[in-house]
């Protein structure tokens, strides 16, 4: 099957920075693909050089088999949600979504049945007439949807779409913007930085670090095996251990990241002792930390809050133990 | 913030001081526009309606009145098209001198007007060789012009960055397209704010207008200056200047009007 998406030995510079480096990439028809990492990591440059807003220093775009480096961003198949909506201010929100269906020339009255129906999809009936400044953050968010997703394109470019929302809105535009890719079954690329947000909607993750993809699977792998330092403590929080303390714990002799969730803590029985240096209540969880004997070394554990007779107290001893297929061993870091 | 009894009464005498300052002359010309002495002596010995009734037929006058419609008109209009273009090139593209060029197009509104004047004048005389006529004080104007409606379309056009034109291109509209949809509508107070005020410079202008005007080509400004010392005219120039005064009021509020609804637009 043909690539939505193929890229090719992209690579941008903006004067001395280098913002993308020789990337290829290639996203599924179909596929719920987020490019994840820290602000300034190529991410965004990539979506815009996708879109056609940047010309790549070298490197080439196709588009479900056609090359479509060297075109103008209005002749490409594929539309943008753009972080701050970019709706056009003076225009109504049912004008704002005709807009791409007027420009192409279609009849008043098919594109106003079109944007009806695009607009029942993000779930924003009866508000065309208003204009965007009088719409909520989350409405003006539905509206930049339905504005991209009436063109029907072949794939749908959404930047940090959900970054200005609050957190309540932006859990229920996530299990909707899930949905309507669903329904819609089309390619959505989905810049982030939060990783939550990645591992929940994707169906595969590119994490992003200085312009390079450093790894790339879907968010079980990503999670359960980062590759590196910089994926381990950028997607989800993790102990990062020495080899000598991964030896210690019965684990290979290397650098190593294990999740907190993944380590098990008793009063007695195996494992390598240790002090419980602090207890941080979170709700639903307790993230404990404890000082390993005669190692110098930390390691956070957590455990579900059930109940106030479980409770851990700073300066209990416990036995630490890791289940060898819990940890992840790191790649040494390039030089 | 809260002020002292005493800061409170010196700023509002200053103030007082100061706007009478600006206005009371102007009341002085209204009066002399209704006075019986034909010298604009002073108290007014009496008062008519002569003078109005004379405005209102004089030729000389309504002549000039045209004249300085229609190059204000005219320069604007020019003004409108380059300043327009100008700020389009110079936010939304890169190019080799751009800085040399933002200076170039914005120098003219800081240049005295005698040096603009006098350069103008020889240009058009020894270097194109061509006479003095209506059409040379209208590019003298527009030199000016262009200065005030490149500088509110420019700043506009930054102000909003390249977002709103991004997404029209997203969504299948070219380069004419989208600036006829979203540019120009996102522009259009500040240019008409930009070309009322391009209007009102070129309106009052004397300056640069006494070089580069043909004869024959008389605008309010001149017709004003050459009839202020004459006998018995100097009343008929004072009802003009009151009605100058009245109409200005016009073309200022609605810019301001414009001005404050684009603050609360952008506010929001």
């Amino acid at each position: 099957m043909e690539s939505a998406i193929r890229l090719r030995g992209l690579h941008k510079s903006f004067g001395d920075t280098i913002a993308v480096a020789d990337l290829d990439l290639d996203i599924e028809p179909g596929e719920f693909f987020s490019m994840l990492g820290p602000s300034g990591s190529g991410k965004t440059t990539v979506l815009r050089i996708i879109a056609g807003f940047e010309q790549p220093t070298r490197g080439t775009v196709s588009l479900f088999g056609t090359d479509v480096t060297s075109l103008p961003p209005f002749t490409r198949p594929v539309n943008t949600v753009f972080q701050d909506y970019a709706l056009f201010p003076h225009l109504s929100v049912i004008a704002n979504v005709e807009y791409g269906l007027r420009v192409a020339g279609v009849g008043r009255k098919e594109r106003r049945a079109q944007a009806e129906e695009a607009l029942g999809a993000v779930r924003l009936a009866g508000l065309e007439d208003r204009r965007p400044h009088e719409l909520s953050g989350g409405q003006r968010q539905r509206v930049a949807l339905a504005r991209a997703i009436v063109l029907r394109p072949q794939a749908l470019l959404l930047d940090e779409p959900l970054g200005a929302l609050d957190l309540k809105l932006r859990e229920q535009m996530q299990v909707e913007l899930k949905e309507l890719q669903r329904s819609l079954g089309i390619t959505f690329v989905f810049v982030t930085h939060d990783q939550d947000e990645a591992l929940t909607l994707s169906d595969r993750v590119a994490v992003f670090d200085a312009g390079e993809v450093v790894q790339l699977g879907t968010p079980r792998e990503v999670y359960d095996h980062p590759r590196n330092r910089f994926i381990a403590s950028f997607v989800g929080s993790s102990t990062l251990l020495e080899p000598d303390v991964a030896a210690a714990l019965g684990l290979a002799r290397t650098p190593m990241a294990v999740r907190p969730e993944r380590v098990t803590l008793a009063e007695s029985g195996p494992g390598v002792p240790g002090t419980i240096a602090e207890v941080i209540y979170t709700g639903p969880e307790h993230r404990i930390v404890v000082d390993l004997d005669g190692l110098d070394a930390r390691i956070t554990a957590l455990e579900p809050n059930i109940g106030a007779h479980h409770r851990r107290e700073r300066g209990d001893r416990v036995m630490v133990t890791i289940e060898p297929a819990a940890a992840a061993p790191l790649e040494p870091e390039a030089a | 913030m809260q002020l002292g009894r005493v800061a409170r009464i010196v700023l509002a005498t200053i103030t007082v001081v100061v706007l009478a300052l600006i206005y009371l002359p102007l009341g002085v010309v209204f009066l002399n526009s209704i006075s019986t002495s034909e010298s604009l002596s002073w108290p007014p010995p009496g008062f008519t309606l002569e003078w109005w009734g004379r405005a209102l037929e004089s030729t000389g006058a309504l002549e000039a009145l045209g004249t300085s419609v229609v190059v204000a008109l005219i320069a604007s209009t020019i003004a409108l098209v380059l300043g327009t273009l100008a700020a389009m090139a110079l936010s939304r593209y890169r190019f080799f001198g751009k800085e040399t060029v933002n200076l170039l197009i914005v120098l003219p509104i800081a240049l005295p007007g005698i040096v603009t004047g006098i350069a103008l004048n020889n240009a058009f005389r020894t270097l194109m060789g061509v006479d003095l006529a209506m059409w040379t004080l209208v590019v003298a104007h527009a030199t000016f012009c262009i200065v005030t409606v490149y500088n509110n379309a420019f700043a506009r056009l930054n102000a909003s960055g390249t977002r709103l034109e991004e997404a029209s291109m997203d969504l299948g509209a070219g380069l004419f397209t989208t600036f006829r949809l979203v540019t120009f509508p996102y522009l259009k107070s500040s240019l008409m704010a930009g070309g009322l005020l391009a209007f009102a410079l070129s309106f009052d202008e004397i300056i640069v207008t006494t070089f580069t005007a043909g004869s024959g080509v008389t605008t309010l400004p001149l017709w004003i200056l050459q009839n202020m010392f004459r006998p018995s005219q100097a009343p008929v120039v004072a009802v003009i200047a009151v009605i100058l005064a009245v109409l200005s009021v016009i073309p200022l509020a609605i810019a301001q009007r414009l001005t404050a609804k684009d603050a609360e637009a952008v506010a929001r």
